[in-house]
């Protein structure tokens, strides 16, 4: 395959899959044993700058350990108006919080969450597992066994972080104890 | 946030917004107050605090138990704060208030982080292909995706069809009662007593099948004539008497098979 043929075939895939593509993907799909990785991924880059320009609709993201294309968010308003969207429904404080812990200290349990956040969180746990922001991770190994909880895939792609461990260190954020929180 | 100002005649304004729990609450009250949180003034903030849940009270709003909790061990730090410390180097008692608090304002930070990655990502738009089956090149399982729950789901689902499309199989248990056996029983008992009340010897049994074999031998006495039976008037007692012909013990064997 050329690469002409190649980054045409990249292109389609991306456009019609359901979600990220990990390059070993694209390279089990269109290599014939000459074509890596490294080839892969440098078409990828060149689809990448080829796509970010002003008259472009689509944009080329790395996501949760793979490539998607996705609009730019400032076409978000043409976009609502075409398909009638009024809004969309914002997580709420609660429902970020309780994010924001499992995602820094996962595997977690509810009882730890409640303890940090210093409030009751099973309807917001719920919430956020029905929305699959959340996966179950087995239990924890004490008594009476509660279940574990991290951050599943779909947290990745919302927040457009490659792996969890790209969230910004709380520590780091406050530098200054008197700076305002909100 | 929805921010309520409540204006008393006696009391200081208090500000009253949605809080997500009472830490963030006690955060505000930091924040407001311009003091460190490593040195919490106890007895300012604690007075503070019960006047906020007073007036979340006054306004009807829904206080969660964990509002009161903090209320309770607040006045617990402050009743120590008061009392002058028995022991130098003793502890500070504020110590794991202020731990709590440190480790909810870093959820904070990073919500509040997560809450400005929300309102730029979900702006975003992917292309919506439904996809039948997966292309054979997914290389392996993606961990990521598998949720126990799902799973757990999954597995319930399965189960039901498969419980739906696998009936239990019918039992079929050998006959404890044989309808000969009963035939000859009942034939001889109408041939001695003359007439047998049916339905008060059925009630005299507690088990459904010895019920049913007995009802199937009198019937199949009926039909050979050995037996009469009478019933005076609908749901009145069925009596059974001698018919019109004699059976004879193999007879009633024969045709019990038979009709069994």
């Amino acid at each position: 395959m050329d690469r002409e043929t190649l980054t045409a075939s990249i292109e389609a895939i991306l456009l019609t899959a359901s979600g990220p593509v990990a390059v070993a993907a694209l390279v089990e799909t269109l290599g014939d044993g000459e074509v890596d990785e490294k080839a892969i991924e440098s078409i990828l880059e060149s689809i990448e700058v080829s796509w970010t320009r002003p008259d472009s609709g689509i944009r080329l993201e790395k996501v949760a350990g793979g490539w998607r294309c996705v609009t730019p968010a400032t076409l978000d308003g043409v976009l609502r108006s075409y398909h009638g969207i009024a809004s969309r429904q914002r997580l709420s404080q609660a429902a970020l919080e309780v994010l924001a812990i499992v995602a820094h200290r996962q595997p977690v349990t509810l009882p730890e969450i409640n303890f940090i956040r210093g409030t009751n969180s099973a309807s917001v746990v719920r919430t956020l597992l029905e929305r699959r922001l959340l996966r179950l991770a087995g239990r924890k190994k004490v008594v009476g066994k509660p279940f574990l909880y991290r951050t599943s895939k779909e947290f990745l792609v919302h927040f457009g972080l490659e792996r969890p461990e790209d969230l910004p260190d709380p520590e780091e954020m406050v530098m200054d104890e008197s700076a305002p929180v909100e | 946030m929805m921010t309520i100002e409540e204006q008393e005649s006696n009391a200081p304004p208090v500000e009253l917004t949605v809080f997500s729990g009472p830490l963030d609450l006690l955060l505000h009250l930091i924040r407001k107050n311009e003091v460190s949180i490593y040195d919490i003034p106890i007895v300012s903030i604690c007075d503070q605090y019960h006047e906020h849940l007073r007036a979340m009270q006054e306004l009807d709003l829904d206080i969660a138990g964990d509002f009161l909790w903090m209320a309770s061990w607040l006045l617990h730090l402050k009743s120590k704060t008061l009392l002058p410390s028995t022991a130098e180097g003793e502890e500070d008692p504020r110590e794991e208030l202020v731990e709590r608090l440190l480790a909810y304002r870093r959820v904070k930070e990073l919500a509040s982080y997560l809450h400005d990655s929300d309102i730029v990502r979900r702006c975003l738009w992917t292309p919506e292909v439904a996809t039948q089956t997966r292309s054979s090149a997914d290389p392996e399982l993606d961990w990521e995706d598998v949720d126990l729950r799902l799973l757990a789901q999954t597995y319930l689902e399965v189960m039901q069809r498969f419980e739906a499309s696998h009936p239990p199989p019918l039992e079929v248990l050998p006959l404890r009662y044989k309808v000969e056996e009963k035939m000859t029983d009942i034939y001889h008992r109408v041939r001695s007593d003359g007439l047998v009340p049916l339905l008060r010897d059925l009630n005299s049994r507690s088990d459904a099948e010895e019920v049913v074999t007995v009802v199937v031998a009198a019937l199949e006495l009926v039909r050979l004539r050995g037996v009469f039976a009478e019933q005076r008037k609908a749901f009145a007692e069925i009596y059974l008497r001698p018919g019109d012909r004699v059976l004879s013990e193999k007879e009633l064997l024969q045709r019990g098979e038979n009709g069994g």
